[in-house]
């Protein structure tokens, strides 16, 4: 009898000894969502916006931005201070001496200059290297290990030993060809020397992008080493774990369970460690959007970065709702200049207020393939703007918006979405029948879109193709604008739903006529976006090619004075959304957010949607200020002194 | 008793590497590169170091290279013929000390750049085994008490009224079932934690639901054995003599209807603690069970083949405890 209950107790043993070597921790101060899982913590690697949001927890760069700033405006963070060359090319940076590593040691110039090193290396493919290629030489150093290691498999060698060691010769050799090629040098411990090809404007912008980061060396290097056949560096996966891991930031990683969780403790060695107001985040993994919204409700969450919860147009509606409950007040506080976070703090709290939709440094848009003749040989009537402009004037982007997004995004007459970038004047863009004020100048639009089209000589009976992916209600988009195409302008459309891959596919093959796209900056400058429709960059999926568009591009790209560039850029913007039309844009897109204002304090509305968690201060708490941080307009700027 | 372990433990590997060729076939005959990634496309060179680095393009060196490392085989003969040795002197002469390498070395994971397969079950492993023991264990009061009920009257309402819930159990799909408890007694009652796996409390709703359709099974099984024992000769026997109901029940005839359920317990155990992809969706548990599908989605093949390869390890594992424990339990077993 008693030998039936031995497995139940072997169960029982089993679940026990579980459930006791795994013990949870305390609550963190700050409970933190992510859309998704981090991919890496190795900065040279990141592309992902979660990844280098957690980046920035770790590692601190030369510079950050003040992302409580309306203007983003570059503050000091490693380096203390940088002189700028007059030719603009040459940036000498300052690093401050009490800067530490995790493990009490300095954080020195030599450490930047073995960062940006590995970004530089073709064997290790980060995605941003083309951000480094601006170093003069980088370019160079770049193409010359690639040419190495294409010849190293054809060398000959007498025994896979001699092999080994010549793949380790290579290694140093690239070392050496580094120093002398590349213009980045370290003439002491905290002096950083960087010499750009030619003048970067927003170089300081790159400077605080997460993958400038610096890495310790004496941590990484062991995982990197070359391999005895290829010559190539290979990448071991391992240094970033918790209790290994040593980086530079506000705060340490102490645990990192896949699809579990992560958890970071404030760096005691962080030299700006007195103004961090928690000192543990948590980030649990919930990959079902409806989890991570009844988890926030049950209060175990502080802070969703990314709600993508099927309902979340609803939560949007219901917010906006108990918005106009206080519309008084609100208007009050707008004219005051209040920002968004600040006046739902001011107003009462109400679980409908948690949810906040944050303008985004993105945008939606429609692609023409511009080639002169279409995939199956025909004549390509979109290679004519004239014809792309009648298109763009009869999207209703505003019941897009409203009715099928529904996420309080601004409709888009930009590609650029305005206000993100400091300095930068948005051109007007073209009207749409959406955002006409009332049905005269909707009928002026139409009018005009329907003799645009009739100059054009646009074919009678033409089948317009839309092409999108299936999912995140690409289809409902498309609908409706084939819907008005079809209404105002009398063609037939076509919609052709694909898998992701296929989708991008065609786009890069160009076999479409339309498409949907989006694009998210990288960096506060305009070329971040303008870019993309150069003639020769690899994402110009429109095939569109303006010389005039590509020589404004070149001629800002040598222009020294700020002010005149953004102008030039201003005019290169206006030919895309006023003239050329190679895209449609729709909505700036939003990112929703929930968190309360009453509790959260630290977190930008800024368009750029940089968020710098380490700022964040639990108003409820006993740790920190607890005073709320605003968004600042028109800081002091903080001039770099020599 | 001891060549039955004997036997098994040595058939053991020969399975695992029928196992892992069949596992590698299938997932080497799955159209696209598992390095091909639509959200980010890598350069061509980029897919063609790798394919190099990790064997991915040539079936006969990847299927070596991997049963080699996975084994232990590789680290072995590194050091035995002074490889892993000469490495750390040349990684220590550059002032780059060589990281621990583990000795079954299960490969990297293609999708998770920061991860290798071993990191990955280390991490989820535990957590499937905690939430299938527990749901295996809530199965077994469930479904003994229900077959005992059930057997001594049968055809009773107590009968019919377990039958039902037990064919619910089984029929019902566990996302329908788990996300209706979420909500009553997660959500309404707040009783329970939403989407934190760790606290003894966050294990009671998903474990109760993996323990459904287990529950119903066992449920089943007992009432059939019960009734057949309670049928034999030895309980007439032992009631004529005088023997309380109770015992009679539960020591002479739940001791041989519970074979057949010890028996179902073997493959059970396993199933409960890797195949509860769905609950773990549900409850958002961090187990191993997601990794089953989504390895297989994400092309990433390392991955596939561990968890494949650490289920079969664990089914054939549990079937020899459960056949040790029969055979322990009743001798009269050869």
């Amino acid at each position: 009898m008693y030998r039936m209950l031995v497995p139940v107790l072997l169960l029982l043993a089993l679940v026990a000894a579980s459930l006791l070597s795994d013990r949870p921790l305390p609550r963190a101060d700050l409970v933190m969502l992510n859309a998704s899982e981090v991919n890496t913590l190795d900065p040279q690697r990141m592309s992902w916006m979660h990844d280098l949001r957690t980046a920035r927890l770790l590692y601190q760069g030369l510079v950050a931005n003040d992302v409580l700033d309306d203007d983003f405006a570059i503050i000091p963070a490693v380096a203390e201070s940088w002189t700028i060359s007059p030719d603009a090319k040459t940036y000498t940076f300052h690093l401050r001496k009490d800067a530490k590593w995790s493990n009490a040691q300095p954080v020195t110039a030599h450490d930047f200059r073995y960062a940006w090193r590995r970004a530089l290396l073709p064997d290790l493919v980060s995605d941003y290297v083309n951000m480094f290629l601006n170093i003069k030489g980088a370019q160079a150093f770049y193409d010359w290990r690639q040419q190495q290691l294409e010849d190293f498999p054809d060398r000959p060698f007498d025994s896979a030993a001699d092999r080994q060691r010549a793949a380790y010769e290579l290694w140093e050799q690239t070392k050496l060809k580094f120093d002398d090629l590349v213009a980045l040098s370290a003439p002491d411990d905290h002096t950083l020397i960087v010499t750009l090809e030619r003048p970067v404007p927003y170089f300081l912008e790159l400077c605080a992008f997460a993958v400038f980061s610096p890495v310790y060396e004496p941590l990484v290097a062991p995982y990197e080493r070359p391999d005895p056949t290829t010559a190539r560096l290979l990448r071991k996966p391992g240094w970033t774990k918790p209790g290994v891991l040593i980086s530079n930031g506000p705060f340490i990683l102490t645990r990192w369970r896949i699809k579990r969780d992560m958890r970071f403790e404030k760096n005691q060695y962080f030299w700006d460690k007195d103004n961090i107001a928690i000192d543990s985040i948590h980030i649990p993994s919930i990959t079902d959007p409806n989890a991570g919204v009844l988890a926030y409700q049950t209060g175990a969450i502080d802070w969703i970065a990314d709600v993508t919860a099927p309902y979340r147009g609803d939560m949007v509606a219901q917010k906006q709702a108990f918005l106009d409950e206080h519309a008084e007040q609100v208007a009050q506080y707008r004219a005051q200049g209040l920002d968004q976070f600040t006046i739902d703090r001011l107003l009462p709290n109400d679980p409908r207020a948690h949810t906040h939709a944050v303008s985004s440094f993105g945008t939606y848009f429609y692609n023409f393939n511009c080639n002169p003749t279409l995939p199956d040989g025909q004549k390509n009537p979109f290679a004519d703007p004239r014809v792309r402009r009648a298109f763009a004037l009869c999207v209703d982007k505003r019941s897009v918006a409203d009715e099928i997004r529904r996420l309080g995004e601004p409709t888009a007459s930009t590609l650029i979405p305005p206000h993100s970038i400091a300095g930068y004047t948005s051109p007007a863009g073209l009207p749409n029948i959406g955002d006409a004020k009332d049905q005269a100048e909707r009928n002026a639009i139409i009018a005009q879109a329907q003799q645009l089209l009739k100059d054009a000589n646009f074919p009678d009976d033409f089948i317009v193709e839309m092409a999108f992916n299936k999912d995140s209600g690409h289809d409902l988009i498309a609908q409706a604008i084939a819907k008005s195409w079809q209404k105002h302008l009398g063609v037939k459309t076509k919609l052709q739903q694909n898998e992701l891959k296929i989708f991008r596919e065609d786009l890069k093959t160009k076999q479409y006529m339309t498409a949907r796209a989006g694009w998210f900056g990288d960096y506060g400058d305009p070329t971040t976006f303008l870019n993309i429709n150069q003639s020769s960059n690899g994402n110009n999926d429109r095939a569109y090619n303006n010389p005039i568009y590509d020589q404004l591009l070149e001629q800002a790209s040598t222009e020294l004075d700020p002010a005149k560039r953004m102008a030039i850029l201003s005019e290169a913007e206006r030919i895309i959304v006023e003239e050329d039309l190679p895209l449609i844009p729709i909505f700036h897109y939003a990112t929703i957010y929930m968190f309360d204002a009453h509790k959260v304090t630290g977190l930008s509305t800024h368009p750029r949607t940089k968020q710098n968690a380490y700022l964040i201060d639990i108003l409820t708490d006993n740790k920190g200020p607890n005073q709320p941080k605003p968004m600042r307009h028109n800081a002091p700027a903080e001039a770099p002194s020599p | 008793m001891m060549t039955l372990i004997l036997r098994r433990l040595l058939a053991l590997p020969i399975i695992l590497i029928i196992i892992y060729t069949i596992t590698l076939t299938l997932a080497w005959a799955v159209p696209g590169n598992p390095l091909e990634n639509p959200e980010k496309r890598p350069k061509p060179e980029v897919i063609e170091q790798m394919n190099k680095q990790y064997n991915l393009d040539s079936f006969p060196r990847f299927y070596i290279s991997y049963l080699t490392s996975a084994t232990g085989i590789k680290y072995a003969s590194d050091t035995l013929s002074g490889q892993l040795q000469r490495e750390r002197d040349a990684a220590s002469a550059q002032d780059t000390p060589l990281p621990a390498r583990p000795i079954f070395d299960l490969g990297p994971s293609l999708k998770y750049d920061d991860q290798t397969v071993n990191e990955i079950i280390r991490d989820t492993l535990p957590v499937s085994i905690t939430l299938g023991a527990s749901a295996i264990l809530i199965a077994l009061f469930v479904g003994i008490g229900a077959g005992i009920i059930g057997a001594v009257k049968p055809n009773s309402l107590a009968d019919l009224s377990t039958l039902a819930i037990s064919m619910i159990g089984i029929s019902l799909p566990s996302f329908v079932i788990g996300t209706v408890m979420l909500l009553i007694f997660s959500l309404w009652l707040g009783w329970f934690p939403i989407a934190q796996w760790g606290t003894p409390k966050s294990i009671v709703l998903p474990a109760l639901t993996l323990s459904l359709p287990f529950a119903a099974y066992i449920a089943r099984l007992t009432r059939m054995g019960m009734i057949d024992a309670l049928g034999a000769d030895y309980i007439r026997t032992a009631r004529a003599k005088g023997a309380p109901e109770r015992s009679v029940l539960l020591k002479h005839a739940l001791k041989n209807a519970f074979l057949p359920v010890l028996s179902f317990l073997g493959p059970a155990t396993a199933m409960a603690m890797t195949g509860s992809f769905v609950i773990e969706r549900v409850f958002t548990v961090p187990g191993m069970g997601e990794h089953f599908v989504n390895a297989v989605q994400n092309k990433d093949l390392f991955l596939i083949i561990g968890v494949v390869l650490v289920f079969a390890t664990m089914l054939i594992v549990f079937n020899l405890i459960v056949d040790v424990l029969y055979k322990w339990i009743d001798p009269r077993i050869e």
